[in-house]
Formats: structure tokens, C-alpha cells, sequence
């Protein structure tokens, strides 16, 4: 009986050492838990499914095992070799595959909406025969086209970052810059100028783009309402500049000198 | 006869720590992997070329931390099979049990040369991260004056928290390779499945998201079991958050902290049990 | 008045090494009884796989007893506090190869609790008494398999032990080494140390060994002092210079009146092999002879302080 009991040690120890280990756990999941929660919180989950087809299985097992931020670090740069060929549908996709394996970083975003909006209506005007050759429909049409695909691809990214004011103001600069439509674009300014962690330029520019739709005394409005609530000793606030806007707006409303706005 | 006994003597441990550290660093694959290490660190200066502005501290960050987690994992799996083998293939071990030390003095001992050596990796790979992003953080600042959103980039703290913990998370690794040495008969083997526990640990998680998903009784059970047997390394990836610049809460890093020590504490213990059941 | 405690005491010794999970077994030692008293030269003989290093690694505590008794000057072998008085140089041994001799010698001195205050002395000393003087700031990994051998010997010796077990200790090493190694063997036993030796070189053994014992298969085939086992007790050897066969009929007749017989003459030699070649049945096979030049290095020195 010796003889089995010393053959069967190993399994002993074995057991021991999983028993062992099963404890830990269980006795440290309370120091855990909260911690896990909190890290786990910060990760958003990954749509395997499209990543698999695009990277291969074990690139896919080590943005698993936490090698996200990196392996989106390297097709990014990979993005932008590609982006230096003006091959449309390959920058796209990479494009949206970055955001797709790390979609934390607004960098990202921000910068593959703008290659999107951007540089791609001109790469199609070039392969359609340059500037000069492609009528200005066409132009237009193309315009139209890429900045549609680059706001459905932020609106995206909204979906990560709710309400984020730079996510939001991005959308309002491709309707302002590339679809020259000042009255969506000023609703996004509105949006994003909504937003806590907005910049102070979100509702300066808001304001401004008011004015040029001739909506002056909303801008005046909206102006007078701002200035109370910016900190006079932050050069980002501007408010001397909000100030003297408030005047021209005072100008141009002609607005009696006993209804002027008082500091 | 009586004979004093022997207590257990952290010297003794101290100086099987010390030779061990002396091993590792003399070994070319340490110097292989540090030089490796701090290439690809380096090599982030290649982005430059991109011109990624202030995000450009992020693919520094990323990129040193990668370094850290996929090399360091690697360093931390070779080394710790590779010395713990030598002692045994060369019947250095023999000579050395053959002396009056406890068991557990060796492993915690051979523990303690093999987690010095990792933790000059570390510092090492995040000092060369961090010289890097103060330069060029400097740089970027210099040439954003006018811009809104020109200040500091880098939460620096953050960042030393976080090597700490990854080094922890060697820690743990290293225990575990330990425990597998501790009755594997081969280094091969023990370099293998410690790989294999490494991917378990860092994809464990996925078990737990899915378990309550799982309608069958005895696999939801045996999903719940695993992800208790085995340490759960994703919570120690914090270092994405000082990418994204948000900072790490000090209650998650002590957290960590604690859940790494214990799982030293537990492992190595269990490493020793194991140990002290081998026949040398 | 106390029993004076055996240096080794093996009672009933059986070792199994479990081959397949079934329970298949292979015994390396069975049923051994042994005692080695202090102050021998015991030597442990046996052809390869007869359990010498199972036996000795039980009494080192590097391997468990599957059944029976092991002591250390009477304290359990599986128990740390056995090996405080043991010494011992493994086999063929290597050692930390980036260390220098006095390194190592010195990292062993500190593993073994050789206080601060005289650990560089005993460093030295022990290091001059192998003659390893003139090598000791080398690196290990530089060193011929006689020098290894010796600062083997030096770290086995280092914390002044008072058993100490040598496995092989002139496996591989040259003629010259092995004679050395037995000289140091010899004035281990001046000092009153009990020296455990295994070897295959069975003339190096009878000539340092006070007693020997011969396992086979795990078992013990004999056991004894060499005197005991080699001499033959009804027979007197007479050593003579050469005689011319005219002196040895002479001799012969000399021998006849007072009622004695001359029955043979012939060249004095070596039995201890003869002996162990027929209980074992099977030849032992002699270590390589590989050239080595430790030989060469620093004279031994005098004998250290006890």
C-alpha cells in the first residue's frame, strides 16, 4: 500500500496546488471585484467578428490579452502609408479598422473623419481626371459623398465618447467646411458648446455663425447670456473678444444706449 | 544527539537571490532582449516622420508598454525556467539542497534574483519611455505655444504606478513559472505551458464575462472554477488609460497592488510545497 | 555514559521510484542496513544503477525514504538540521560558472552560516588546503576537471563539517588528480572526519577506505573492513626481495622440516577487484581517464586547523 500512496503523491500535490490556487481566488475576488469593475469599465468591448476576417486569429488573441492599444498604434501608422498612395478604399478601411480594435483614443476619430472628409474628395477629383477636367457637380457630388461617410463614421464615435464636444464640433466642421451648411453646423456648435468640458471657442464660433445666417439678435442674445459666465483672467475664454462682438452686435441691432449690455 | 535546528534565514535567501540576479544578467538573453526592448522603444522616433503632433506621447506610451507587457512576459517566462533548469541540470542544486537551507529558501530565493532581474527590465524599458516622452513632450510644447490646448500631456506618476504593476504582474508570472518548474521535468515543458497559463491569465476574463451566459450547469461551473484557479492579469493593463490620458485611480492601483502581492505570496508557497515533494 | 551515535545510520532502507502511473516500480535500494562510524573512511562500491546515489541523496535529504530509517550523527537525513555537519561533493560536479573560485567557495561559506568575522580566513584556508591558491581569482568555468574536483572539495569542507560524503570524487580525473584527491582524503581522516566515498576505481578505495560496503541491484552484498574482506585470515604473505629458484627450493625445504609448505609464489597485487568483480558478477567500468591539469596548479598545502 506504501507503494501506491508514494505513485500517487504527485496527484497529491496536484490537487493541493489547484485547491490551493481556487482559494486564492475565491478569498481575493472581494479585493478584486472593484477594481476589475472599474478596468473592465474603461475597455470597451471588441466586435470580433469583423476583426478576425481583417487581422487573423492571433492578432485577435493579443488585443484580447491587452495588446488593443498597440496593435491599433500600428495600423494607424500603417493608415497613413497607406493614406500617402490616395488608395481610397484601402485608407478606409484601415481607417475604421483602428477604431474598431481601439476606439478609446478621440486621436483616431478625430483624424480618420478628417482623412475621410477631406483629403478623399480630392483624391477622386485627381483619378477623375483633376480639378480642371471634372465638373464642379461632380466635385460636389464627391464632397457630399465623403462627408457623409465621414459624419456616419463619427457619429460612431459618439457612440464611445457620448456627447464628446470635439467629436460633436468635428461634425459640425465637415457640415460648415465641406457641405457649406453654416445652419447644421451651427446646431452642432450649439451642441458641443452644451457640453461641460467644451472648448470656449465652441461658442464663440456658434455665435458667429449665427450672425452670418443674419440671425443677429439670437447671436446677441446667446453673447450676452455667455459673457456673465466666462472667467476674465483665462486667455482661452476671450472674453474681451465675446465683449467687443456683443458691441458690433449692439451696432448692427442698433440697440439704444440705455439697453446696451453692461459688463 | 541534539542538534540545533535551523531556522529560517532570509541571508540565506538574500544570497540565493543575489547569485541568481548574477546568472540572469550575465546571460545573453537578458542583454538580447533588453537591447530589443529599448530598439523598439527607440524606435517610436520614426514617427516623427508622421508628424502626429501632441498624440505623437501616446504611440511613445503605447508603444513602451507594449514593449514592456510582450518582452517582459517573455524575459519573465525564459529566465525563470532557465535558471531554475540550470541549477538542476548542472547538480547545482544538489550541491546547494545538500547544504543546511530550507526549500523554500531556494524557490522564494531563486523568486526574489529572477524579480530583481525583471525589475531592472522595467525600469530599464519605462525609463527610456519616459526620458523619451519628456523630450519630445518638450519639443511639442515649444512649438504649440499658440495653441489652446498646449499643456502638460503626460501624467508622469501615473506612469511609474503603472510600470510598478506591470512589474508586480512579473511577479506573479514568475510564480507561477516556479510552481511549474517546481515538478516539470523539462525546461521546455515549463517554458511552454508557462506561455500557455500566460495567454490563460490575460484572456481569463472573457470566461467570467461568459459564464452567466452559459445554460449548462456543469460547464458554467467549470468556467467559474477556472477563472478562480487562475489570476486574472487583464486588471493589471492599465497602461492604455495613460495613453488616453486619463489617470489611474489610486484605490484600483492599491487594489492591484494587493492582488498581485498575494498571489506572490500564494503561488510561491505553493511552489515550494510542490518543491519540497521533488525528488532532486 | 552515552552510546557513541553512528555518523550514518541506515535501518531497513528501501527506496522505489514509481515508472508509470499504474504502480510500476522500480527499487533502487532494498532493505539496506548500514553504519558508518565516526572518524571511517567508508567506502560504498557498486557498478552502475546498484543505488549508491539513490543512497546517498536519502542521506543528504535530497531524496525521501520510501521505507525505513536514515540518520545523520542522529538526526533524521530528511530533516535540514542533518546536513549542518555534512559536506558533500557531487559527482562530475559543475558549479557556477561565472563565479571565481574564491567566489564560490565564499558563497557557499555564507549559505553554510560560516560567521562573518572568519569567513574570508577559512575562505583562504580551506582554498590553500586544496591547493587552489594560485587559481582561486579564475573563474570557475576556466577550470580542468581536477580543479573543479578540488574546489568541489573546498566548498564541501568550507564550514568545517563533520561528515563528509564524496560521490565519485575522481571520475574523469587524471591519474595524478586521483592520487591527490586521495591524499586529501587521507588527511581528512588525520583530522578525525568521517569521509563517505563512493568510486568506481576500486584500488583508490582500498587504499583510503577503512571499511567498505558493496551494493548490487539495491542490495547490500557485502560489507566490512578491507582487512577483513581481502585478507585471508589462514594464509601469511611474505614479501621478499626476488629470489633465484635455487633460494626458493631451499626455502621450500626449510619450510618442510618445521612442518610448513611454501604454496605459492608469485607478484604481489591488488584483490579488492578481484572480489568485487566476482559478488556482483558483472564488471564495474573504470572512470575515463581524460587529461586534466590540476595536477599542475599550486603544492597542496600543510594540514589546516581542525
Amino acid at each position: 500500500m506504501k507503494f501506491d500512496a508514494a505513485a500517487l503523491r504527485p496527484f497529491r500535490t496536484g490537487l493541493v496546488v489547484v485547491l490551493g490556487l481556487f482559494v486564492a481566488g475565491l478569498a481575493l475576488r472581494p479585493i478584486e471585484g472593484p477594481a476589475w469593475e472599474e478596468v473592465r469599465a474603461k475597455q470597451p468591448a471588441l466586435r470580433l467578428d469583423s476583426l478576425k476576417d481583417a487581422l487573423g486569429q492571433g492578432v485577435t488573441v493579443g488585443l484580447l490579452g491587452g495588446f488593443r492599444a498597440i496593435v491599433a498604434d500600428f495600423i494607424w501608422i500603417r493608415t497613413n502609408s497607406v493614406w500617402e498612395t490616395y488608395d481610397l478604399p484601402k485608407t478606409q478601411t484601415s481607417i475604421k479598422l483602428v477604431t474598431a480594435i481601439d476606439p478609446r483614443p478621440l486621436y483616431f476619430w478625430l483624424n480618420g473623419s478628417r482623412m475621410i472628409a477631406y483629403d478623399m474628395p480630392n483624391w477622386r477629383i485627381d483619378k477623375a481626371g483633376g480639378y480642371d477636367a471634372v465638373p464642379e457637380s461632380v466635385k460636389r457630388r464627391f464632397d457630399e459623398e465623403q462627408s457623409s461617410v465621414a459624419i456616419e463614421y463619427l457619429e460612431g464615435g459618439l457612440g464611445f465618447h457620448p456627447e464628446h464636444p470635439l467629436l460633436v464640433l468635428e461634425i459640425g466642421n465637415v457640415h460648415l467646411n465641406r457641405l457649406k451648411d453654416v445652419e447644421t453646423a451651427s446646431r452642432y456648435y450649439l451642441r458641443a458648446s452644451q457640453h461641460p468640458d467644451a472648448p470656449y471657442y465652441a461658442a464663440r464660433i456658434y455665435a458667429e455663425l449665427l450672425r452670418r445666417q443674419e440671425r443677429h439678435a439670437e447671436a446677441y442674445a446667446f453673447l450676452k447670456a455667455l459673457y456673465p459666465t466666462l472667467p476674465k483672467d483665462n486667455v482661452m475664454a476671450q472674453a474681451a473678444v465675446v465683449l467687443e462682438r456683443i458691441r458690433e452686435l449692439e451696432e448692427e441691432l442698433s440697440i439704444p444706449e440705455a439697453e446696451r449690455f453692461k459688463e | 544527539m541534539s542538534v540545533a535546528s535551523v531556522p529560517f534565514s532570509f541571508g540565506r535567501l538574500g544570497l540565493i537571490a543575489g547569485n541568481t540576479f548574477l546568472e540572469a544578467v550575465r546571460q545573453k538573453l537578458f542583454l538580447f532582449l533588453v537591447l530589443i526592448t529599448l530598439g523598439l522603444v527607440l524606435s517610436v522616433l520614426f514617427l516623427l516622420t508622421f508628424n502626429f503632433g501632441s498624440s505623437e506621447l501616446k504611440f511613445i506610451a503605447d508603444f513602451g508598454f507594449g514593449a514592456l507587457t510582450f518582452f517582459g512576459s517573455a524575459l519573465t517566462i525564459a529566465t525563470t525556467a532557465q535558471l531554475f533548469f540550470s541549477e538542476i541540470e548542472n547538480r547545482t542544486a544538489l550541491t546547494l539542497l545538500a547544504k543546511p537551507i530550507w526549500r523554500a529558501e531556494f524557490v522564494f530565493g531563486k523568486f526574489l534574483g529572477v524579480f530583481a532581474v525583471i525589475g531592472v527590465f522595467c525600469a530599464l524599458t519605462i525609463g527610456t519611455t519616459i526620458a523619451l516622452l519628456m523630450v519630445r513632450e518638450g519639443q511639442i510644447l515649444a512649438a504649440a505655444t499658440d495653441e489652446f490646448e498646449a499643456r502638460s500631456l503626460i501624467a508622469y506618476g501615473d506612469l511609474l504606478v503603472v510600470g510598478l504593476l506591470q512589474w508586480l504582474k512579473f511577479g506573479v508570472l514568475t510564480a507561477i513559472v516556479l510552481l511549474i518548474a517546481s515538478f516539470s521535468n523539462t525546461n521546455l515543458f515549463t517554458v511552454v505551458t508557462g506561455f500557455f497559463v500566460l495567454v490563460i491569465c490575460h484572456l481569463q476574463y472573457l470566461a467570467r464575462d461568459q459564464w452567466s451566459n452559459v445554460d449548462n450547469i456543469l460547464l458554467s461551473g467549470a468556467v467559474r472554477a477556472l477563472s478562480f484557479i487562475f489570476p486574472n492579469f487583464q486588471l493589471f493593463n492599465l497602461a492604455d488609460e495613460i495613453g488616453q490620458g486619463s489617470g489611474v485611480s489610486g484605490e484600483v492601483a492599491l487594489r492591484v497592488a494587493g492582488y498581485g502581492l498575494v498571489y506572490i505570496a500564494v503561488i510561491g508557497g505553493l511552489a515550494v510545497y510542490s518543491f519540497r515533494n521533488r525528488e532532486i | 555514559m552515552t552510546q557513541a551515535v553512528s555518523a550514518i545510520s541506515i535501518k531497513g532502507l528501501t527506496k522505489d521510484f514509481s515508472v508509470t502511473l499504474r504502480g510500476v516500480k522500480l527499487r533502487a535500494v532494498d532493505s539496506l542496513n548500514l553504519e558508518v562510524a565516526e572518524g571511517q573512511v567508508y567506502g560504498l562500491l557498486g557498478p552502475n544503477g546498484s543505488g549508491k546515489s539513490t543512497t546517498i541523496k536519502i542521506i543528504l535529504g535530497l531524496l525521501d525514504a520510501t521505507v525505513g530509517d536514515v540518520r545523520v550523527f542522529g538526526v533524521p537525513a530528511n530533516k535540514v538540521e542533518a546536513r549542518r555537519n555534512v559536506g558533500y561533493l557531487p559527482e562530475a560536479p559543475y558549479f557556477y560558472r561565472y563565479l571565481s573560485g574564491r567566489e564560490l567557495v565564499r558563497f557557499y561559506a555564507r549559505v553554510c552560516g560560516v560567521p562573518a568575522a572568519t569567513l574570508k580566513s577559512r575562505v583562504d584556508e580551506v582554498i590553500a588546503w586544496v591547493g587552489l591558491s594560485g587559481a582561486a581569482d579564475r573563474r570557475v568555468g576556466t577550470y580542468s576537471k581536477g580543479m573543479l574536483q578540488r574546489i568541489g572539495l573546498a566548498q564541501a569542507l568550507v564550514h568545517d563539517p563533520k561528515l563528509i560524503v564524496l560521490d565519485e570524487p575522481t571520475a574523469g580525473v587524471d591519474p595524478v588528480g586521483s592520487a591527490e584527491m586521495c591524499d586529501l582524503i587521507l588527511k581528512l581522516k588525520q583530522q578525525g572526519k568521517t569521509v563517505l566515498i563512493t568510486s568506481h576505481l576500486l584500488a583508490q578505495i582500498e587504499d583510503v577506505c577503512d571499511r567498505v560496503a558493496i551494493l548490487d541491484r539495491g542490495k547490500l552484498i557485502v560489507e566490512g573492513s578491507v582487512q577483513e574482506l581481502v585478507g585471508q585470515r589462514d594464509r601469511q604473505a611474505l614479501i621478499v626481495d626476488p629470489l633465484p629458484p635455487a633460494e626458493i627450493e631451499a626455502l621450500k625445504g626449510w619450510l618442510a622440516q618445521r612442518g610448513h609448505s611454501l604454496n605459492s609464489v608469485e607478484q604481489p597485487r591488488a584483490r579488492l577487484d578481484q572480489l568485487f568483480l566476482s559478488k556482483v558478477s558483472r564488471p564495474g567500468r573504470p572512470g575515463d581517464k581524460s587529461a586534466g591539469v590540476g595536477s599542475n596548479e599550486v603544492p597542496i598545502s600543510d594540514k589546516p586547523k581542525a
